[in-house]
């Protein structure tokens, strides 16, 4: 297979002596006249093939030849007739006229083929962006245009690419200027490469590297608007993305600005309602203490001591879930066993449970699970806080058991239950079930679960038969047992 | 009469704790910040009439309580009251040398409590340890290595009757993980917290009338352990 630039030349070259051929085999049968439109043909389709440096003089030759071998007298460039040299020269310019036309017209077939390309880059490169695809992307088509690796710089100062520090010099200058720069640009033009801003509708987000090889440079000026082109292009798109950063980034602010007042206000809230206690209990002691009995008087203070409790986990509940918010929290793990945690919880609870309401279903042997005691110690006593308070005064239960490998732990009580609606709004953090009427474990439930997905586990509530709610607590059991 | 320092540096706190206090027979001088504390210390020093226990606040104005904590650790007992509830504080604190501590907020009876475990336990300091131990049927005799549930013997593995030991001495008072392993396992196995977790299970299966709800044996999640206070 000969090589693409060797293949019109000997297509044309075959053209010719196809024509020749036909020449002489047929000059025997036909008039001179016919011979002549014969090797205008023959003219015409080298054309097609040859460049016109080639194609003009192959066709002068070709007139000559024409003249030597068939104009009579034949076998020599004299001309005997007066209309033979008429249709000699006629057939000269007209061959040189289709050879000159052909050239023209490949030239421009070949410039709107260049054209079409260039446009079909263009809008291939801004799928590409519009796919997310970074200013990396970039690179490999200006390489394409470039006679030396390519660099860029972005906004923030970052460059890819191996850029000198000459160049890197350049991009910066080229940035912060906004203005291209190199050969045929106007300004620079002693430079050996093309510095092109990324130019966005708001300003400049970068500038691109294009070398051009050895001096003296020669370049292509439908190259260099191409590749400004292609610069632009990713200068939209980095001001577009950055306006949606910073769009998205401002809404984020807002929502949390909103929530973190939602939080402050349901806390604020759910505090107002045991200081309103303690503050009636205490100045009722103060001011009416001679018309007080001393049971009245125990049963005051017993009142401001649980609501001060209530006071200190509410408390406790709402730093603990900001705690818990901060990114990179690290939760201290150890090996804790299931029974000593429930345990710990009830001999918190002990003084609020006087009857003991609370029954355990535990398992036995359950492994050892890898967590942070105080954060579960903090879920269950929140979880059975709410169960005593809101389970309508019948028994709790506490259920521990393992499925797989998973520690199943459910507080389950008989009370009113928390409606179809709410099942999940009771987990946000500035919700509250209606049935609470105003006494909540605040932002508890929430914590709760804040703290089951920080030890990849789950909470959930689910509705009880025959009345009454679970909240089902689901840990991942350790692949690995303590050693 | 007791003599006992306190140093707190909220005016309410203090004039509450040092009536509570007095009320209870103890004698009490307080102070509101680090040098105060030194000199109440000095003071003391010089008439030869040393405090019996200091009550340590820390983060005041002047200071990080835990400098006193460090000044005089091993000299009386130290109970600090904090209003950092961080486990891993708390660790440290009992590190440096305090005797136990106390999360703000906390009850007067718990306080109260802690003070005459901090000072029975100094007291023994002096005398012969506490080798005895008693508590609602539960009787532990370290020296002839017995244990009796409601008047019958009790038989406890090596490793069981160890831990019971180590939580005897310190009765009343919270001893941390990395305590009891170094003590009852090895300093090399401090770190091997579910030898505890097991151990605590099979002392709680025998001792407690109901070892989820346990009456003796108390957990401090993320700290350690702690034994009910003896009777007597």
């Amino acid at each position: 297979m000969p090589s693409p630039t060797l293949r019109p030349l000997l297509v044309g070259a075959a053209t010719w002596a196809l024509c020749w051929a036909l020449l002489l085999g047929l000059a025997p049968w036909l008039e001179l006249a016919h011979l002549a439109l014969l090797m205008v043909l023959g003219a015409l389709l080298a054309g097609l093939w040859w460049p016109p440096r080639l194609a003009l003089p192959a066709a002068l030759l070709a007139v000559a030849a024409f003249n030597w071998r068939f104009v009579p007298p034949q076998g020599s460039l004299r001309v005997q007739r007066p209309q033979d040299l008429l249709l000699l020269a006629t057939l000269l310019g007209a061959s040189a006229l289709v050879a000159g036309l052909m050239a023209r017209q490949r030239r421009l077939a070949a410039q709107a083929q260049a054209h079409a390309r260039r446009s079909e880059e263009l809008r291939a490169f801004a799928e590409h962006l519009r796919d997310g695809a970074g200013p990396a992307a970039l690179l490999p088509h200006l390489q394409a245009l470039a006679h030396g690796p390519v660099s860029l710089r972005l906004g923030d100062g970052e460059l890819l690419g191996q850029a000198s520090p000459g160049a890197a010099a350049g991009l910066a200058l080229c940035q912060v200027q906004a203005q291209a720069f190199g050969p045929g640009c106007g300004h620079h033009e002693d430079e050996d490469a093309w510095y092109l801003p990324l130019r966005g509708r708001q300003g400049c987000h970068g500038a691109a590297q294009l070398p051009l090889g050895e001096r003296p440079v020669r370049f292509d000026e439908a190259d260099r608007l191409q590749a400004q082109a292609l610069c632009d292009q990713l200068g939209l798109a980095l001001e577009r993305a950055q306006a949606l950063a910073s769009a998205q980034a401002a809404q984020e602010e807002a929502a949390s600005q909103r929530l973190r007042n939602t939080l402050l206000a349901a806390i604020a809230h759910d505090h107002r309602t045991p200081l309103a206690t303690i503050l009636g209990a205490a100045t009722s002691l103060r001011d009416q203490a001679e018309r007080l009995d001393g049971p009245q008087r125990q049963r005051l203070a017993e009142r401001i001591v649980s609501e001060a409790e209530q006071l200190t986990r509410l408390t406790n509940n709402a730093l603990q879930l900001a705690r818990l918010g901060q990114p990179g929290l690290a939760l201290s793990l150890d090996w804790e066993s299931v029974e000593e945690l429930v345990g710990s919880v009830l001999q918190r609870l002990r003084e609020r449970d006087p009857q003991r309401r609370i029954k355990l279903h535990i398992e036995p042997n359950l492994p050892l699970l890898r967590c942070d005691a105080v954060l579960l110690v903090q879920l269950l006593d929140n979880l059975l806080d709410n169960a005593l308070r809101h389970g309508g005064g019948g028994a709790v239960e506490l259920h521990a058991r393992q499925r797989g490998k998973q520690l199943q732990l459910a507080v389950r009580d008989r009370g009113p239950g928390v409606p179809l609606g709410q099942r999940e709004r009771i987990f946000e953090p500035y919700q509250r079930g209606e049935q609470a009427q105003g006494r909540g474990t605040g932002v508890g439930l929430a914590l709760c679960r804040a703290i089951a997905r920080a030890h990849g586990g789950e909470l959930h509530y689910r509705a009880r038969g025959h009345g009454g709610g679970s909240f089902e607590l689901a840990l991942p059991i350790p692949e690995q047992a303590p050693p | 009469m007791k003599k006992l320092l306190l140093v707190e540096d909220e005016a309410a706190l203090r004039a509450l704790l040092a009536e509570a206090l007095r009320v209870e027979g103890y004698q009490v001088l307080a102070a509101a910040s680090c040098a105060d504390a030194l000199a109440l210390w000095q003071t003391a020093e010089r008439l030869h009439e040393p405090f019996a226990l200091a009550l340590l606040d820390l983060g005041l104005p002047d200071g990080e309580g835990s400098e006193l904590l460090k000044a005089w650790r091993g000299k009386l007992p130290l109970l600090v009251i904090s209003a950092r509830g961080q486990e891993s504080g708390k660790i440290e604190l009992l590190d440096a040398g305090a005797d136990d501590y106390l999360v703000k907020p906390f009850a007067i009876g718990e306080l109260l409590a802690r003070i005459r475990v901090a000072l029975r336990h100094r007291g023994h300091a002096v005398q012969p340890a506490q080798t005895r131990y008693q508590h609602s049927g539960l009787e532990v005799d370290l020296a002839a290595h017995r244990v009796r549930l409601r008047g019958a013997d009790c038989h406890l593995t090596p490793t069981e009757f160890k831990l019971l030991a180590r939580l005897v001495r310190s009765a009343g008072q919270v001893v941390t993980h990395r305590q009891l392993l170094a003590d009852v396992w090895g300093p090399e196995c401090t770190e091997q917290t579910q030898y505890l977790r097991l151990y605590m299970g099979q002392l709680r299966a025998k001792l407690e009338a109901e070892p989820a709800r346990p009456q003796r044996l108390l957990t401090e999640p993320g700290v350690g352990y702690r034994l009910v206070e003896g009777e007597g």
